[in-house]
């Protein structure tokens, strides 16, 4: 369920990014690995500041992170403040990473542009395993648990309420936007960039806030998914997690339609959990990993989807837009909304 | 051994990403998709190179026209049952990528596949391994050092003459050029296809059958290389033969030896990095001059730094 939270957050800014606004990144890795670096490298530093915790962050880190997460039981509050402040944090180095690796392709056709950002999201890897000050290269790092004050029964499902709850934050605040009029000029830029162009919008301009925004999004999934995780290891920044999986899900549930993405992310994850599952018992009776079945299934799902049902499960409604500015539907609960998201 | 098996790292390297280079733009020529199984294929070549040295007791050489075969095949099977289908209900562009990463997760899981099964039924280790120690020798150096380029040389001369003297070279040009024309006049411009991504598949294999004598293989070196292969098609154009071999020198020993020599200049920890020459690369060949190595019309770049080396003499923009 915490899983499906995070993929939900992910494949959001991919469905943003690829459904509504048709930029191809194959680099989602980039932005994901970006945001749980983050997560990784900055709010273990400050909370060892504050605790006065001696030692050397990467050496040694496992000695580091279980005094910092024995100091935030008596210390919550700063706790969740440092918790939401990395989330603002990966969310900005999430964005920045979207202007630099998409500024020298962003005007280009969408499979230079696809190609590129996939070498990008290669690269994230390779700093993450090389550069250890950041996340400890091949030895990973821990991340400190704002929720150490929880015992351990209850510290994961809290945690995966919290995750949830996020997730459905992020879920309203993208079903908004694209049904506000930048998500209808989101669809013209995708459908016909040159008539959107002739109406006077900047689309490469567009395109660029897209990915940022988009980025962001993805780099706050990847922080919560340290959190979670309560660690970071380079390679478990893949591509075939943190791109080819969000494309998959939301290519099953229906592009440009986040409620496809919901309904896409569930199957996805209940159907790897069922894999998984099963996995002890047909081990024997196959001559190799059974690992690799996984993989064999979900390229031929994929496959199958696109070949015999390509608009997905959902298929892309007309969105009607929400009425702009001050009229009947401008209850409290929009206004505290609008004061929070927009 | 009298020279630096830096060199030889760097020549084969480079030869064999020439050849990738060249299958995936003649891919490209065809139907405009990148194909990012493309390196996969080479896996497949690596993979069939094993079995050859180690289930039928020859020399790895007897994989390469396997090689060819299989990995065409596999090209074949992509176009004809995946994307052609999926281009005749004219899916934009981007799904036909998504569709041949999704074959490459298919090829990669089958690929691991065999290596699993080739560990537990032969015995024999099926990754990271090299069959450098069944290459022949010949006049002092192992004989892949010799092969590689030798390759290379022998299709670009091979490719030349196909598609500038033979009929069917012909017709393929017209259908790269502009499919509804050449169909007008008869050419079967759906064979025509098939047969390029065979050819493409097929080098790639070849390819991948040769890289087996020097470097590691490994199931998962298709997503390894595929930057690479990218890089130096782009920097190449991706619409010319000439320019992909050209863009896989420039790329094979930026790679080998521009990391080299960037680690003896600043320090060795440089080396780690070398993954990312292929990204500098394609930044750099997209931001000067996006149409790639076969797009510069050399005249005029000459005339433009002529311009610059005498300011004020060029016309003003």
């Amino acid at each position: 369920m915490a899983i499906f939270a995070v993929y939900v957050v992910v494949n959001l800014s991919l469905n943003m990014e690829f459904g509504y606004t048709g930029i191809p990144n194959f680099g989602k890795v980039l932005a994901v690995g970006g945001g749980a670096f983050v997560a990784a490298a900055v709010p273990g530093r400050i909370f060892a500041g504050m605790a006065g915790i001696e030692g050397d962050y990467i050496r040694d880190n496992i000695a580091v992170v279980s005094g910092v997460n024995a100091w935030l039981v008596d210390n919550t509050g700063i706790g969740f403040a440092v918790f939401f402040m990395t989330l603002g944090l990966a969310a900005a180095a999430g964005a920045g990473l979207g202007l630099i690796t998409s500024y020298p392709v962003i005007r280009l056709r969408g499979d230079y542009l696809a190609i590129t950002l996939l070498a990008f999201g290669e690269s994230i890897r390779v700093v993450g395993n090389n550069f250890s000050p950041l996340v400890g290269g091949t030895l990973g790092v821990q991340v400190p648990d704002p929720l150490s004050f929880l015992p351990g029964e209850v510290r994961f499902p809290v945690a995966t309420i919290g995750l949830v709850a996020i997730a459905a934050c992020v879920y309203v605040y993208s079903e908004r936007t694209m049904r506000s009029p930048l998500g209808r000029m989101l669809r013209a830029v995708r459908d016909d960039e040159v008539a959107a162009g002739a109406l006077g919008k900047d689309t490469i301009r567009i395109r660029t806030r897209v990915i940022m925004v988009s980025a962001a999004l993805a780099a706050i999934g990847g922080a919560l998914y340290a959190f979670y995780a309560g660690g970071v290891i380079a390679f478990a920044y893949d591509r075939a997690s943190w791109t080819f999986w969000p494309f998959l899900m939301i290519l099953i549930g229906g592009l440009a339609n986040n409620k496809g993405v919901l309904v896409g992310t569930l199957i996805f994850v209940t159907l790897r959990k069922v894999i998984i599952f099963h996995k002890d018992s047909l081990a024997p009776a196959v001559p190799f990993d059974v690992a690799w079945l996984d993989f064999l299934l979900l390229g031929v799902i994929l496959l199958v989807v696109l070949l015999y049902r390509p608009q997905g499960i959902m298929v892309e409604k007309p969105t009607p837009t929400i009425p702009h500015g001050r009229g009947p539907l401008r209850s409290g609960a929009r206004r505290a909304f609008d004061l929070l998201f927009r | 051994m009298g020279y630096d098996p830096i060199y030889a790292d760097a020549m084969i390297f480079a030869s064999l990403l020439a050849l990738l280079s060249i299958g995936l733009t003649l891919t490209y020529m065809t139907t405009r998709v990148p194909n990012f199984a493309h390196a996969s294929f080479a896996t497949l070549g690596v993979y069939l190179a094993l079995v050859a040295t180690h289930l039928w007791n020859t020399t790895p050489y007897v994989a390469v026209p396997v090689a060819f075969l299989a990995s065409g095949a596999a090209a074949v099977g992509l176009y004809v049952l995946i994307l052609k289908p999926l281009i005749r209900r004219g899916s934009p562009q981007a799904i036909l990528m998504i569709a041949t990463l999704a074959f490459d997760l298919v090829l990669i899981a089958s690929i691991n596949i065999l290596a699993d099964f080739i560990v537990r039924t032969y015995h024999v280790t099926s990754r990271e391994f090299t069959l450098r120690s069944y290459d022949a020798e010949l006049a002092g150096f192992p004989m892949i050092v010799l092969v590689a380029p030798l390759a290379i040389v022998a299709i670009a001369l091979a490719l030349h003459v196909v598609l500038r003297r033979t009929k069917f070279g012909i017709a393929m040009r017209a259908a790269t050029e502009n499919p509804d024309l050449a169909g007008a006049v008869g050419i079967n411009v759906k064979v025509v296809y098939g047969v390029s991504w065979m050819l493409g598949g097929g080098l790639a294999g070849v390819a991948g059958a040769l890289m087996s004598l020097w470097f590691q293989g490994d199931p998962n070196l298709g997503p390894l290389m595929i930057p690479s292969v990218f890089a130096a098609s782009i920097a190449g154009g991706f619409l010319s033969i000439y320019g992909a071999i050209a863009g896989g020198l420039i790329v094979g020993f930026a790679e080998v030896l521009g990391t080299r020599f960037l680690a003896g200049e600043i320090g060795s920890w440089l080396l780690a990095y070398r993954p990312l020459i292929p990204l500098v690369v394609i930044v750099a060949t997209l931001m000067l001059a996006p149409r790639g190595l076969a797009g510069i019309r050399w005249s005029r770049a000459g005339a433009a730094l002529r311009r610059l080396a005498v300011p004020g003499k060029g016309r003003g923009r």
